[in-house]
């Protein structure tokens, strides 16, 4: 065969689907990340309740995608060298250094994996910052970044809505309404809407019900 | 791109209350992941029998316009409207013809026989073979957890009102666990006299 060839029925029998949408933006006081909650076996919705925003280190976080089983075992290794480089070294690790991880795994594995994640994060060197590792494992630092099989539908929308340096209320809103977008057009999306806030003060969790969101 | 009865997504269901029967379907007409139109009806009428069709849409239209062919001819020879029962063996004839070349759909259906005022619901195969039930009869990509829902909500003898909201629960919440159904939802309430038709508002994702 000639040229480079994707297998687009990637999942293994029996394997769950974070079929989904997922984002993250960079603000003016450090990143939003967000995702449904929706998990799917083919058609049917194994999790309606998903988290999909895990945690890596303190202000370190990841959107996951693609594989459930992949993604997690990904962020677990992720997340037990995160531990030992704050142990070794004495000063929490990058969101820089955390995505060079998830870089790593995600392409030298890329034969067995699954995996769409954005990693996101704030630390004192950088603020926030943003690193996309689609399937494949490259990395791409972006403002903001959209992934999952919903994010098909919102490129357009993202594109001519997404401003630098928004407040912490208008990301949250633009985050919000693009993927209600997605949930809407895409069947592997859907439930609610989570957010992970991550500044200088720290960590806060946010959800939204489709009443808050459905009409965003 | 494999199986033609789950490309674009669907469901419905049909239950027997007392002196009255209810048919429902969603609205979502998608292409795989993606939703298209939240306004396809899947339930259509030929005289005072109720037809459901889940499956591969093109199908639901050709097989909708074919039946409306057939019983406009047979109305017009019988100089009456076709009865319940007599209409599912006109549909199980009509998709056995297309034995090694099917139609890919999941029809069900429903209706009050209007001389003996027998409540009628039944559920078919792509290729014809009707299943004949005194309870409920479900069809589509949400089947498997309709089945769930119509089991466990399920009593004999509910009134128009109380079936109303049964087969609507039954419905919305097996859809919400299926993400090729959904996007709306349309119920029939057939009594003898009256029909009522009604939209839900549903989830949207």
């Amino acid at each position: 065969m000639n040229g480079i060839n994707v297998d687009i029925n990637h999942l293994k029998k029996g394997e769950v689907n974070l079929g989904t949408s997922i984002m993250a933006v960079k603000f003016d006081g450090g990143v939003i990340l967000g995702a449904d909650s929706r998990t799917t076996t083919g058609a049917y919705i194994a999790n309606r309740v998903t988290d999909k925003l895990t945690q890596v280190h303190g202000t370190v976080w990841c959107c996951r995608s693609g594989s459930a089983a992949d993604t997690q075992a990904v962020a677990d290794i992720v997340k037990y060298h995160l531990e030992l480089y704050e142990a070794q070294h004495g000063a929490p690790p990058t969101t820089k250094i955390a995505a060079s991880l998830f870089q790593e795994l995600c392409y030298n594995n890329k034969d067995a994996l699954t995996a769409g994640i954005i990693c996101a994060g704030y630390d004192d060197k950088e603020k926030g910052a943003i690193y996309s590792i689609p399937i494949g494992g490259s990395i791409h630092k972006q403002e903001y970044a959209i992934a999952g099989s919903g994010s098909t539908f919102i490129y357009g929308y993202c594109n001519k809505n997404f401003k630098s340096n928004m407040t912490r209320d208008e990301t949250v809103e633009f985050i919000k309404t693009s993927l209600s977008q997605a949930i809407k057009w895409d069947g592997s999306s859907g439930g609610v809407i989570r957010m992970v806030v991550l500044t200088a003060s720290g960590v806060e969790r946010l959800v939204f019900y489709p009443e808050d969101y459905v009409n965003a | 791109m494999s199986n033609p009865a789950s490309i674009n997504g669907g469901s419905a269901v049909a239950m027997v209350g007392k002196d009255c029967v209810a048919i429902a379907c969603d609205l979502r007409l998608g292409n795989q992941s993606l939703g298209v139109a939240n306004n396809f009806e899947k339930v259509f009428q030929f005289g005072h029998v109720f037809l459901g069709l889940t499956g591969l849409a093109t199908d639901v239209i050709t097989l909708n316009e074919t039946f409306r062919f057939k019983t406009n001819l047979y109305k017009m020879r019988e100089e009456r409207d076709i009865e319940p029962e007599t209409f599912a063996n006109l549909v199980s004839t009509s998709l056995y013809e297309k034995r090694f070349g099917p139609y890919f759909v999941g029809p069900i259906v429903a209706g009050i026989n209007s001389k003996t005022n027998q409540p009628f619901i039944c559920s078919f195969d792509s290729i014809g073979c009707i299943d004949y039930s005194k309870d409920f009869a479900v069809v589509g990509t949400a089947s498997d957890q309709l089945y769930g829902m119509c089991e466990g909500l399920y009593e004999p003898n509910l009134s128009p009102d109380d079936l109303f909201e049964t087969i609507s629960q039954a419905l919305l919440n097996a859809n919400d666990r299926d993400a090729l159904s959904g996007w709306g939802a349309a119920v029939y309430i057939i009594t003898k006299d009256k029909i009522s038709k009604r939209y839900l508002k549903s989830r949207q994702d």
